[in-house]
């Protein structure tokens, strides 16, 4: 017991030392890495307050690719800052203001105390045998609260087109050499096992397809740091296909109920095991998909969304 | 009659995907789409008799377990309103954007931003609320960034991202105190739940002041003008006419239906203080304008301003009739600024693509060259400030009114100087637009002119319209909030 305490109490400490060092350290680089560190701290939290699925996840999106993607987008040149007294003052106004809230919110939060873990979960439990997995975060997400997922999958969509359009990809940063090269052949396949096992674990234990999308976007992500190691050339229409296969996948599987007089997303009891697996891997392939694109920062073909020509340019 | 409900909640996700899979049916597919999203909305009001509302729980689940969507009058009405815009806009994209390749882009973004307004309008439930007001945000930054981006357009697309992620993050925060402390996100459960305590205070502030930096609530406006500016002009035009308008209806769905035991008079008198000083303030900045867009930009913030500071006017009124007539005339308010501003933001763009640029002073002979979009301006201009017989002069007169009769006369002195000021700004457009041509400066058509008849459409709807027609719409609205569903 004591020694939980001491876990707890040092987790704490790390936790804003490390916030205070992703904000303060000298130099952007520095407080990138402070801010990775964070963000795996904030997993190891989570899993100590007993949300595995939140852990994977934050591991996965939160340290993993976030930092991969922070790390790629810091400039080359380290930028001379020219910090004003207004900067500086906007600045110290922020932080009082955040420490404000903070201060305002734990009061608040302590009237709440004790917090039960009551209705709600009672309720998940209560459907659990008529959702067609046994894990209860898979049921809400996939089942329960469907809806939410289904629109997450389009945020997800917005912002990768969003990126698409801007520019086209960053050229890869080549660290490629022998030892590289062999890492990667053996890392690859791991990490590809990994992402099938966390999709299909999903049904009856942490997992699915959020993180196991993330474990497949870091595949892409590693093999576009080595070089030696090549995607199969896709096509432009391949490209746009996976982008919106999970949410076609999502929205038609959900849609079909309808013909046969059930509500939106209501999968019928027999098939529901098998459809939020279907609807998952199709997530897994478009999450993938589109956590890598917005790692390469741009599109990765010549053109988007359309292979350019000049007769286009009509009206 | 809930099909509809799920028609209208999945038309434009299924449109957007099929933009993107198949770019140069775009066209076709978005005015098909935009056309069948009308018809549908015009049934769904319709469908909607006064103090009813229509429910469709999704995954066949109870909401509280799942999520259901939901329209009362007061949904019903704002969901025509988006698809009314949206289909005049979209047939005005389709010719603004001459270029194939930027219109390639523009569609699945345009239709993740209807997919958004509609998810929003029509759940009832706080954390899904948060995923559309995601989603919303994401989208219409994306889409400021469409078509020939400047340097100056991507950075006010980058801070209006950034400050519609904090505004989302406070929003959840106060979701995440409301699920703490009554254990359900269901909008219904809530209204009989919430009662007055501090975590309730907290999430109340939380709530309101995520949604009203989606707003640009003065002193959190200061994204709204460079982002609605420099957004090409079908863009614009839903921002301003929708996406700040929906966030504004979440809020009314918050203080006037969920928090009433917890919003206070003094509260209500601080909101409305600050819509005051956006009225005087985005007004002023309007006058002094040297850009039109940004007078359009800096018009919403004041017309915004209205809204906000109506709130405690119909609050101090005793619950009832005087006080449901004064709540339908606030959001006739609403719906009249929506439409008239995506007019004045279309009729600007057509402006700006027939001269190449759109400063004011240089507006000389446009009247002669585009009478169409000139009167279509005028005609917006009539209902933003307020003229008879235009929706909006009716709502202000009800409100004016209805501060007298609740003993705040002080808010009717904003709202004269209020609309003078915007007489003052409108005016000084068409006095330069009416001109005489100064110097024979050559017209740059880039391409064929964009439509001119949408914006026209939008204007004689708002003026006429929602002036002539006002009583169906003002009834149905009035009748909707507090007493139904308890």
């Amino acid at each position: 017991m004591m020694l939980w305490w001491v876990v707890d109490l040092t987790l704490c400490a790390l936790m804003i030392a490390l916030a205070a060092g992703s904000l303060f350290a000298a130099t952007l680089r520095r407080r990138v890495i402070f801010f990775i560190a964070f963000g795996l701290l904030t997993a190891i939290v989570w899993a100590r307050l007993q949300a595995p699925d939140l852990a994977l996840a934050e591991a996965a999106i939160g340290a993993g690719l976030t930092g991969a993607l922070l790390l790629a987008a810091l400039p080359t040149a380290q930028p001379t800052e020219h910090k004003r007294d207004a900067d500086r003052l906007i600045e110290w106004v922020s932080l009082l203001l955040a420490a404000l809230l903070a201060v305002v919110l734990i009061a608040v939060l302590t009237t709440l105390l004790p917090v039960v873990d009551g209705d709600p979960s009672l309720a998940v439990t209560a459907r659990l045998s008529d959702a067609g997995v046994s894990h209860p975060v898979t049921a809400v997400l996939l089942n329960f609260r469907a809806w939410d997922t289904l629109l997450e999958l389009a945020v997800l969509l917005c912002a990768t087109i969003g990126v698409l359009n801007l520019a086209p990809a960053r050229k890869a940063p080549r660290h490629a050499g022998a030892l590289a090269d062999t890492l990667i052949r053996i890392l690859l396949p791991l990490l590809i096992l990994t992402a099938g096992y966390l999709l299909w674990n999903g049904a009856f234990a942490p997992g699915g397809a959020f993180q196991a999308g993330a474990v497949l976007a870091a595949a892409t992500v590693v093999l576009h740091l080595g070089g030696g190691v090549r995607l199969p050339p896709f096509s432009l229409a391949q490209l746009r296909g996976l982008l919106a296969l999970g949410l076609l996948l999502f929205l038609s599987v959900g849609l079909v109920q309808l013909a046969f007089g059930q509500a939106l997303l209501q999968y019928p009891l027999a098939w529901a095991g098998s459809l939020i697996l279907l609807i998952e891997t199709g997530a897994t392939l478009s999450i993938a998909t589109m956590l890598s694109l917005v790692y390469l920062g741009g599109h990765p073909l010549r053109d988007w969304p359309v292979a350019g020509d000049s007769r286009d340019r009509e009206i | 009659m809930s099909s509809l409900l799920v028609l209208i909640a999945t038309l434009p996700l299924m449109t957007a995907l099929a933009c993107l899979l198949h770019p140069r049916g775009g066209d076709q597919l978005s005015l098909v789409a935009s056309m069948i999203q009308l018809v549908a909305s015009v049934l769904l009001v319709t469908e909607l008799p006064s103090r009813s509302s229509l429910s469709h729980a999704l995954g066949g689940w109870a909401p509280g377990l799942g999520i259901a969507l939901g329209a009362d009058p007061l949904a019903g009405w704002l969901v025509l309103l988006c698809a009314l815009v949206q289909f005049a806009t979209t047939l005005y994209a389709r010719f603004y954007f001459c270029d194939s390749q930027a219109r390639y882009r523009l569609w699945p973004l345009w239709w993740l931003l209807a997919s958004a307004l509609y998810a929003l309008l029509l759940s009832g439930d706080l954390f899904n609320l948060y995923v559309t007001l995601e989603l919303l945000g994401l989208s219409a930054a994306a889409l400021c960034t469409v078509g020939a981006a400047k340097a100056e357009a991507l950075e006010a697309a980058l801070r209006y991202l950034l400050l519609g992620l904090i505004g989302s993050l406070l929003y959840l925060a106060g979701v995440a105190l409301v699920y703490a402390e009554y254990g359900t996100l269901d909008v219904s459960a809530l209204r009989t739940l919430i009662s007055s305590s501090p975590a309730s205070l907290a999430s109340l502030v939380l709530l309101s002041s995520g949604l009203m930096i989606k707003c640009a609530l003065v002193p959190l406006h200061f994204w709204l003008p460079a982002a609605h500016s420099s957004a090409p002009a079908p863009v614009s035009a839903v921002l301003s006419a929708l996406v700040v308008k929906v966030a504004f209806y979440l809020l009314l769905r918050l203080w006037f239906e969920l928090f009433t035991p917890v919003v206070t008079s003094a509260f209500a008198t601080l909101i409305g203080l600050l819509g005051a000083i956006a009225v005087i303030w985005g007004s002023w900045q309007a006058f002094r304008a040297t850009r039109l867009k940004l007078l359009a930009a800096y018009s919403t913030l004041s017309q915004m301003g209205y809204l906000f500071m109506f709130v405690p006017i119909v609050m101090a009124l005793p619950e009832g009739d005087t006080r449901q007539f004064a709540y339908g005339a606030l959001l006739l308010l609403a719906v009249s600024h929506g439409i008239a501003k995506a007019a004045l933001f279309m009729g600007i763009g057509s402006l700006q693509q027939h001269l190449g640029h759109d400063e004011i002073d240089r507006l000389g002979g446009s009247a002669r060259k585009l009478p169409v979009t000139l009167f279509a301006i005028s005609l917006a201009g009539v209902a933003l400030v307020g003229l008879p017989p235009s929706g909006a002069f009716l709502a202000k007169w009800a409100l004016i009114s209805s501060s007298l009769v609740s003993g705040q006369w002080w808010w009717m002195l904003v709202t004269l100087v209020g609309t003078l000021l915007a007489a003052a700004y409108l005016v000084r457009v068409l006095g330069a637009a009416f001109a005489p041509t100064a110097a024979a400066e050559p017209a740059l058509p880039t391409c064929r002119l964009a439509l001119q008849q949408p914006a026209l459409l939008l204007a004689v709807l708002a003026t006429f319209g929602l002036g002539f027609a006002a009583s169906p719409v003002w009834d149905t609205l009035s009748l909707s909030p507090p007493e139904v569903q308890r």
